[in-house]
């Protein structure tokens, strides 16, 4: 972390707090306490609504019956939401599914978009500036979505999960975040490796890459929460259900407040609320990003600043 | 109806069938209109009827398999309130149809559907003689999917479209990609499949799109489906006596909200309003209109029309409305019987899907539906919604084994209640799906899970009810239908499947966005009152004399 | 053949490493030299210039092969904008668009005279304009405050803390909503509760767009927080350091060397944001849409897959796309420009 702001701040220990600079002012009391306080509230205003989706998601009909709706102080603990989401049925598979298209579709984008962004790191290479108006142009108009599916249904890719990640595969931000990275690099060592010999396919793979693990952590954690909760292109381009991912069960399950069928007995055995189960599979889906991202943080100020500062 | 599926599903796709505009009704009537004979397949706008549509409908034989208790009268289903003897069960398909063809085909679906290769769907299959395999789509958002899938070059075998999706271009396409049935229906054809020979024509006169028989319809009651339902246990619980009129209503329901308490007198009512009072059926385009004093009104222009909006504002404006009906989030069945609302209004159904989800928990829970009062507290007038509203096409470039093994399907799932067609359709394999307790037969797990209504469009009976496990409601609700279809009217259009030309399909699409505005106070009856200014000008009048024409070509199919 | 790439590559490479290494991030404007530098030299022969980068020319293709085929062929379609466009007149939408009938600017005609689309059009600028003023102030601020603190730890915590909004779905970040701020909501309740009235702030149409801008903040802030803070890094300690010396106070040095230094990434977000000007929230508005009723909640988005979708006019769809694409790219243009005469770099190069 501290890479980027080299210099003073010397590291004693990862979570040692670092000797206060000798010029700055000792914080006032007062300014301390509100600090703290403007820094709570903000925890608070996302924490708390977490904490309710959480809870109602391990409470008893019972008690949800009796709160009215979500639930704020938990009473009991029941795992029984989960228990039945993960035996079998179309949670269990979609949620299979979403994983699946989104190991897939992140390694391809990431495939596609480190070799396009090194591609276009030469300043000054063939077509160069030709690709990068090419790549920009896109991220100001689209296309509308009845051409787009029609395209997608005559290459044949409906029903397919090509269809959840062809469309959606490249990322032009991302794709210019990483190319600042690389342009970053310090060309001796490149210029180094093509006196050896090495070939531009060899300096990406040995040398550029290695040295980009922050950017690569980065972006790829941008692509995976894309898939993660993408359902829009799965909602128009899949026909089956069986192979909807889980934020299409999950909207027809919380916004059209279906009951899923495959528990309707549990439900209507009256053990099981039908809200646990929305707040269970919200909880599900948001459960790989959210465990996922404090492993990548660290990265983040390396990846960002280079990419976000220079665009 | 088919009653006996999940709680919530069969009742949300008929509550739907009579909330949502349905933009268009469709049918050919090339000859009469225009004359150019012959009426090819096409997008052809009008309607036909009258003899041209003798020629086409098929034959009706009454079915005499089982005898309902409750014969239908004044327009009701038939209700069966007695429990099938599952040792006597009759049989209506003597002998397998089905060639074995593969069938594709896609149908909304509200819930979970099963997974494709289920005990259910093989042992259908099987008796039937096809192999049908299944395309179900978010009942939610299926007009979304339609028009893209029409769009394209490979539609499936079999398609089943609501009436409220036939939108904007979907009837041509309609014309454009669907076979005739006609071939193997019209006049005496249709005995060779007995049970379909056993729908209403009513509901076949329904299927004429585009000048041919395109469909198979799910036939319907043509009274009211929407039931304005309350609390029973909590009137009987607090000593509060059912409101006789609008003024009462109001009354009743300032004293009954006890917001604190989490407590609203109501969800939102603004579709009993147009019944209370009497306002033009809203379920179908053709039946916004009426012939009043030899001039076409549509339901938009009526001042009951704007009493229904101005009643059901004030009932907002009250603040007895639960607020998240108010905010259109979250299902309006669930707060009612969890309590948070004591009158709500759905399709009938809602009767015995809400009342056997909750006696498997709380045994007081009682709910009822009150019968629909008049503007004054004296009888109301009750429009007829069309008895027919979902159906079933098949793929124009199906072989012609596909569409007779499509027919033994649909002929196998009209199987009337009491026959072991029927059993198979609604509760699966006994066994597996079902298990027969105190002579009734009760759904497994898997069954709740696997039967489930995939099989509730592609074909069914004339319009029923029966719930084995709780008699006396089919009872009530028969008994509901039948006091209601004594005030029921059938306007200038009943029974007729219009399309409307298409520079005028989405004329009036946005006046139900306005109603919502209005009664929750976002906009004003003027407003209202200007659309339909607008509207006129804009198409309104011109469309009215197109309906004019196609009225005094055909006449009314009402009698 | 190499001969020719090092020196550009690396004139490139030099300047756009100067951030990492601990310049100021306007020192990135560095990299504009060094492409006019790349341009001032003399150019080989494009076969030898094909031949030296025809590898990194194959590593760019699948990208742009992805892009050609998935962004810029259906934007063709958009021809469908000046017709009566029926999918249905052939056996294939694509043919269907041959046979279609012209009906030149008809489709414009009825859209710049519906009003609807007029207030859609208000209403995206208005929700947009409202983002812009109430959306930056919050990351800024949260990350100066958590650049302040001192400790690590709570650094982290906080980061990681603000950031988990970022992935919730706007399905459920409108159900919580309304769970609490909704009339029937936990809010609602305790003050009823407590003999007050209830609040019902999910359904007034008045405070609607500010409802929005609301949950868009507490959705993305923590998102703003980090590309913020990681700008803070890089702002050298030693700068601090001779500010202090000179006796500028903490005040002082936010002014003059803090805010200063986040303005090339506010004015790169803003440029972005407004890109995304006429996209605002479209299923987030689509969800909410029947709580305060269109007059409020239409925008562009949601005008053209109403249009599209619901009532299947294809054609007048794709002309409300079209105008919105040329004004949103118009707006990007002209943002990046301001840019520019500020001293920003924006987006893209001049």
């Amino acid at each position: 972390m501290t890479a980027v702001t080299p210099g003073t701040r010397a590291r004693s220990g990862r979570w040692a707090a670092p000797p206060r600079p000798p010029w700055e002012e000792k914080p006032s009391r007062a300014g301390l306490a509100g600090k703290g306080l403007t820094l709570a509230l903000a925890a608070l205003a996302i924490l708390f609504p977490l904490w309710i989706v959480v809870v109602t998601s391990l409470q008893s009909k019972r008690t949800i019956d009796a709160a009215g709706g979500l639930v704020v102080v938990p009473r009991g603990f029941t795992l029984i939401a989960y228990e039945e989401l993960l035996t079998g049925g179309q949670v269990q598979r979609a949620a299979l599914v979403s994983v699946g298209v989104t190991l897939t579709g992140t390694l391809f984008s990431m495939a596609v978009s480190v070799l396009c962004a090194y591609g276009l790191s030469r300043t000054g290479s063939l077509g160069h500036r030709w690709f990068l108006m090419l790549l920009l142009a896109t991220m100001f108009f689209g296309a509308g979505l009845i051409p787009t599916y029609l395209l997608v249904q005559a290459l044949g890719l409906t029903d397919s999960y090509l269809a959840l990640i062809l469309p959606s595969a490249v990322s032009v931000f991302n794709i210019l975040v990483l190319r600042a990275f690389f342009m970053g690099i310090s060309p001796e060592l490149i210029d180094s490796a093509r006196i050896d010999g090495a070939g531009d396919w060899r300096i990406l793979w040995r040398i550029v890459l290695p040295l980009s693990r922050a950017v690569l952590a980065v972006i790829s954690l941008f692509y995976a929460v894309g898939y993660w909760s993408a359902w829009f292109n799965a909602s128009i381009y899949l026909t089956d259900q069986d192979m909807m991912p889980l934020q299409n069960v999950m909207i027809q399950l919380v916004q059209k407040q279906e009951r899923p069928v495959g528990l309707a007995t549990q439900i209507n055995t009256g053990q099981l609320s039908p809200l646990a189960v929305q707040m269970a599979v919200m909880v599900m889906a948001l459960l790989p990003v959210a465990v996922l991202s404090p492993f990548v943080q660290r990265h983040f100020k390396k990846g960002m600043l280079t990419g976000a500062v220079k665009g | 109806m088919t009653p006996n599926s999940a709680p919530s599903a069969p009742s949300r796709r008929s509550f739907l069938a009579s909330t949502a505009v349905a933009a268009a009704a469709v049918a050919g009537g090339t000859p009469l209109l225009t004359a150019c004979g012959g009426g090819q397949d096409g997008n052809k706008d009008g309607t036909t009827s009258g003899k041209d549509a003798q020629k086409i409908l098929p034959a009706f034989v009454a079915s005499s398999v089982v005898t309902p208790d409750l014969p239908s009268k004044n327009g009701s289903a038939a209700g069966f309130t007695r429990a099938i003897d599952l040792k006597a069960l009759k049989t209506s398909v003597p002998k397998k149809l089905g060639g074995g063809s593969d069938l594709k085909i896609m149908s909304p679906f509200w819930g979970s559907p099963p997974a494709g290769d289920n005990a259910y769907y093989t042992a259908m299959n099987e008796a039937i003689g096809v192999k049908a395999t299944w395309q179900n789509q978010d009942g939610n958002t299926y007009d979304e999917k339609l028009g893209a899938i029409l769009a394209s070059s490979d539609i499936p075998d079999v398609v089943v479209v609501p009436g409220w999706n036939l939108n904007g271009k979907i009837p041509s396409a309609i014309n454009a990609k669907f076979a005739d049935l006609g071939p193997y229906l019209s006049g005496d054809k249709v005995k060779a499949y007995p049970n379909l020979a056993a729908v209403p024509t009513d509901a076949w006169q329904r299927s004429i799109f585009g000048g041919r028989l395109r469909a198979i319809p799910m036939p319907a009651s043509y009274v009211t489906n929407i039931a304005p339902f309350y609390r029973k246990d909590v009137f009987a619980k607090k000593g509060y006596t059912l409101p006789k009129s609008p003024d009462e209503f109001l009354a009743w329901a300032k004293e009954a909200t006890d917001a604190k308490a989490k407590v609203w007198a109501c969800d939102d009512l603004k579709w009993t309003a147009f019944n209370i009072y009497g306002v033009l059926n809203g379920s179908d385009k053709a039946l916004w209109w009426d012939l009043r004093d030899g001039k076409l009104v549509n339901r938009i222009e009526t001042d009951e029309y704007l009493e229904a909006l101005e009643w059901t504002r004030k009932l907002y404006a009250a603040g007895v409305v639960h607020p998240d009906a108010k905010a259109v989030k979250g299902d309006a069945s669930n707060r009612f019987t969890a309590g948070q609302s004591l009158v709500f209004n759905g399709d009938l159904s809602y009767w015995y899907g809400s009342t056997a989800e909750q006696r498997t928990q709380k045994t007081d829970f009682e709910m009822g539906a009150f019968d629909i009062f008049g503007p004054d507290g004296g009888d109301p007038t009750l429009w007829a919604t069309q008895p027919a509203g979902i159906f079933t096409f098949v793929s124009k470039t199906a072989s012609e084994r596909q569409i007779k093994d499509f027919l033994a399907l649909a002929d196998f799932c009209a199987a009337p209640y009491g026959t072991k067609e029927y059993m198979l359709t609604v509760y699966g394999v006994e066994g597996t799906d079902y298990t027969v307790k105190n002579g009734l037969p009760t759904k497994t797990t898997k069954g709740t899970n696997e039967v489930n209504g995939a099989y509730d469009y592609t074909g069914d009976p004339a319009a029923y009810l029966a719930h084995p496990d709780l008699p006396e409601i089919a009872r009530l609700q028969v008994e509901w239908q039948q006091r209601m279809g004594a005030f029921t009217k059938k306007s200038s259009f009943y029974g007729l499947t219009i399309t409307e030309p298409n520079r005028w399909t989405n004329l009036a699409n946005d006046f139900e966005q306005l109603e919502d505005d209005v009664v929750r106070g976002r906009k004003k009856i003027a407003d209202v009152q200007q659309a339909v200014a607008d509207w006129k000008s804009k198409g309104g009048d011109d469309l009215r004399a197109w309906y004019k024409k196609l009225l005094d070509d055909n006449g009314s199919a009402a009698k | 053949m190499s001969h020719s790439t090092v020196p550009r590559s690396r004139a490139g490479a030099r300047a756009g490493r100067k951030a990492p290494d601990g310049s100021p991030p306007e020192g990135a404007g560095g990299r504009r030299a060094a492409g006019s530098t790349g341009r001032g030299a003399g150019r080989p022969a494009l076969r030898l210039r094909f031949r030296r980068d025809r590898a990194l020319i194959l590593m760019t293709l699948p990208a742009i092969a992805l892009l050609l085929v998935f962004t810029y062929i259906p934007v063709l379609g958009n021809v469908v904008a000046f017709q009566d466009y029926d999918p249905y007149l052939s056996d294939n939408g694509f043919v269907a668009m041959f046979e279609s009938p012209w009906v030149g600017l008809e489709n414009f005609r009825r859209i710049f005279e519906d009003s609807a689309f007029w207030h859609a059009v208000q209403n995206t600028f208005v929700l947009f304009l409202l983002q812009l003023v109430l959306y930056f102030p919050v990351p800024v601020a949260l990350a100066l405050l958590i650049n302040s603190v001192v400790r690590p730890r709570v650094r982290a915590v906080a980061q990681a803390v603000m950031y988990l909004p970022h992935f919730f779905s706007w399905v459920l970040v409108v159900t919580v909503f309304q769970q609490i701020f909704g009339g029937a909501g936990i809010i609602a309740q305790t003050l009823r509760r407590h003999g007050h009235q209830g609040i019902d702030l999910m359904t007034d149409p008045g405070i609607f767009k500010f409802l929005v801008t609301a949950e868009g903040v507490w959705k993305d802030a923590g998102w703003g927080i980090i590309v913020f803070l990681a700008a803070l890094s890089a702002v050298p300690p030693d700068l601090y350091e001779a500010a202090a010396m000179d006796g500028a106070g903490r005040w002082r040095r936010m002014w003059h060397i803090t805010l200063p230094a986040l303005r090339p990434v506010i004015a790169l977000l803003l440029v972005l944001r407004v890109g995304d000007a006429l996209t605002v929230g479209f299923e987030q508005l689509l969800l909410q849409r029947d709580s305060v009723g269109p007059g409020a909640a239409e925008v562009l988005d949601t005008y053209v897959w109403w249009n599209g979708i619901r009532n299947q006019d294809f054609g007048y769809a794709a002309a409300a796309g079209l105008i919105k694409g040329v004004v949103g790219l118009g707006l990007v243009l002209t943002a990046n420009k301001v840019a520019h005469l500020m001293g920003e770099q924006g987006v893209y190069e001049k």
